[in-house]
């Protein structure tokens, strides 16, 4: 669903690459998180997929889409295939909450009545029914969050990215987008989530992609507790018997513990494939 | 997947997500004029800005226009004041008079020939005087025969006018060389071009002066008015750039981002194309009588506003100001279109 083969990118004036050789590939139906530190190339990463920026070597391919043939006049319309939502929203201010979902819709030429229908049924799937007609300006930071997230999913986009999308968020409505993102996760739609939060993480087993300094230094299933503040080393201990993570320095992880974090009670059972229908 | 294959499958998926059917583009043609109209309400403060803007723009444009008008008809006004006469021997009958004109008509500087016998400048000499009771008797008086008199004595004239006074030598050589002009010119009198010269030289270039000033405050007038239209709107759009760079990201199309913003700028330029029209029809109507009174020619304007040729004037105007609203828009969000994030 998601390729990167080789991936670098290495912005003007700058001696380092924001991304070095990354490599990976994402299954249809995955949820994933991105994790790093700020400046680990997530940002830049996400900006690839969405075709913000271009890289200066390797291949992108989503969902069959080689970025690489798509033209300028394409993009729009390749845009319209994922679902994206940011930390900071990216609300149309001077529009409704509706009006907002709906933008997502009628940019892609959808007929007003099935926009009148999906768009209620969206709303009512991220718990925003009553505020249909508020402006963004009148919700609180998990409100805005959830309309960002409805515009995202009103397509029914097969891949959403979610950059940082609780970094604006105190921790319980942080938990609540990232239970409404396995949601969305639930009914078949890809979900890639950048975050730098690790209580997110650790509260999910859900497979974990680290980068740093524009590398991927570790890429698996999550089986440990992971502590990115301070300066810890993430790094992958490949032994047969010790499959998982495990940090450098104070913050230990065990890589075969599961972690003890309320997410060992609260893991997301394995996930039924449910029909990709958004109501 | 090798090279071919991923981009014969890029093709395939990317000819099906740019299907874009008529309806799709009649329904993006109503949104986007649904929300320019809706934009233009919520964002009033701009919008009443640029409105503001623009119908100070089309008074100024329309009151630089009526002004080079009224400057262009004194212009031509005073050039018609200008004539040369010449002057024939007392007694030139009328046929010599019309191969005379048939000669000089031939030079094309020579816009208009008027010919006078020796009686017809007496009877004009009459009607001229007509006021005077005294001398219209006395010079009637069958007795005295004065009428036999006046003509015997009056030259017949031959009156000019012509299309740049500053060319007058093809004429002078004619008048100069010409046979016929030799032979019935009257030598007592010169002909008046080179008595009136400094008078028409004068004229010439105040004439000049007052058409190449109104094309020039014309044409300064319409780039500051452009320019700060333009700036106005860049303003608007620069305090939006966050949304455009929103909905590119979303996936909309330059076309659906431009829209509304186009639409935006034409019901600004619509309404301050009203606006401006009223101001100036009102205004217009309360100077007319001031400036008619210092002399100056205001009636070509003055009919337009009093035919059914005001209902163009006004459509004229708000087509002005949809157009240089939407020129403006266009060229301001070009740029953000570009580089939504810059």
């Amino acid at each position: 669903m998601i390729l990167l083969d080789h991936v670098t990118k290495i912005y003007p004036g700058d001696k380092k690459p924001a991304l070095d050789d990354v490599t990976l590939h994402i299954e249809p139906n995955e949820f994933v998180f991105l994790i790093g530190k700020s400046g680990a190339g997530k940002s830049t990463l996400m900006k690839m997929i969405t075709k913000e920026e271009d890289p200066d070597s390797g291949k992108i391919i989503i969902g069959g889409i080689d970025l690489d043939y798509i033209k300028r006049r394409h993009i729009p319309h390749y845009r319209r295939r994922l679902g994206v939502v940011f930390q900071d929203f990216k609300l149309l201010p001077r529009r409704t909450v509706y009006e907002n979902v709906a933008f997502a819709l009628e940019i892609a030429g959808m007929s007003t009545r099935e926009i009148r229908h999906t768009v209620p049924k969206v709303l009512e799937l991220v718990g925003l029914t009553e505020q249909a007609n508020k402006f963004p300006s009148q919700l609180s930071g998990g409100q805005q969050q959830r309309v960002s997230i409805a515009r995202s999913v009103a397509r029914q986009p097969k891949i959403l990215i979610a950059d940082e999308p609780t970094g604006n968020l105190d921790k319980l409505t942080s938990a609540e987008i990232i239970s409404l993102l396995q949601k969305i996760n639930d009914f078949g739609t890809t979900v890639l989530v950048t975050t730098h939060e690790e209580a997110i993480v650790n509260n999910l087993d859900k497979r974990v992609i680290t980068l740093k300094n524009g590398r991927i230094v570790a890429d698996q299933k999550t089986h440990g507790i992971y502590k990115l503040d301070g300066d810890p080393e993430v790094i992958i201990d490949n032994s047969p018997k010790a499959p998982g993570f495990a940090l450098k320095g104070d913050q230990i992880i065990s890589s075969t513990a599961k972690p003890k974090t309320k997410s060992s009670k609260t893991a997301t059972p394995k996930k039924s494939r449910v029909k990709r229908k958004v109501a | 997947m090798n090279n071919s294959a991923a981009k014969k499958a890029t093709k395939k998926n990317l000819k099906t997500l740019t299907k874009n059917g008529r309806t799709r583009k009649i329904r993006s043609a109503r949104r986007i004029a649904k929300y320019g109209a809706i934009n233009f309400g919520r964002n009033i403060w701009l919008s009443t800005a640029a409105t503001l803007v623009m119908t100070i723009t089309l008074v100024i444009l329309s009151v630089t226009f009526v002004a080079s008008v009224v400057l262009s008809e004194t212009a031509t006004a005073m050039r018609d004041k200008i004539d040369i006469t010449l002057f024939f021997k007392p007694g030139t009958g009328k046929e010599t008079l019309e191969v005379l004109k048939q000669v000089i008509t031939k030079e094309p500087n020579v816009k208009s020939v008027e010919t006078r016998t020796s009686e017809e400048e007496y009877e004009n000499f009459l009607k001229e005087n007509a006021d005077n009771e005294l001398l219209i008797e006395t010079l009637e008086d069958p007795s005295m025969d004065m009428r036999s008199v006046m003509i015997s004595t009056m030259q017949a004239t031959m009156r000019l006018k012509v299309y740049d006074t500053d060319n007058l030598d093809p004429i002078k050589n004619i008048v100069a060389s010409d046979i016929n002009f030799v032979k019935n010119l009257d030598e007592t009198e010169e002909p008046t071009y080179d008595v009136n010269q400094a008078e028409i030289a004068t004229i010439t270039r105040w004439a000049n002066i007052a058409t190449t000033g109104g094309i020039a405050l014309s044409a300064i007038f319409i780039v500051i008015s452009i320019l700060v239209i333009f700036n106005t709107i860049r303003m608007a759009i620069f305090s939006r750039r966050e949304e455009i760079y929103m909905e590119k990201l979303v996936g909309a199309d330059s076309y659906f981002i431009r829209g509304p913003f186009l639409v935006e700028a034409q019901l600004s330029g619509i309404v301050s194309g009203v606006l401006a029209s009223t101001i100036c029809f009102f205004g217009f109507r309360f100077i007319e009588p001031r400036l008619s009174s210092y002399g100056i020619n205001v009636s070509t304007v003055a009919n337009i506003l009093n035919s059914n040729k005001l209902v163009l004037v006004i459509l004229a105007m708000i087509f002005a100001g949809g157009l240089i609203g939407s020129i403006s828009a266009r060229l301001a969000i070009q740029k953000y279109l570009r580089n939504p994030s810059k």
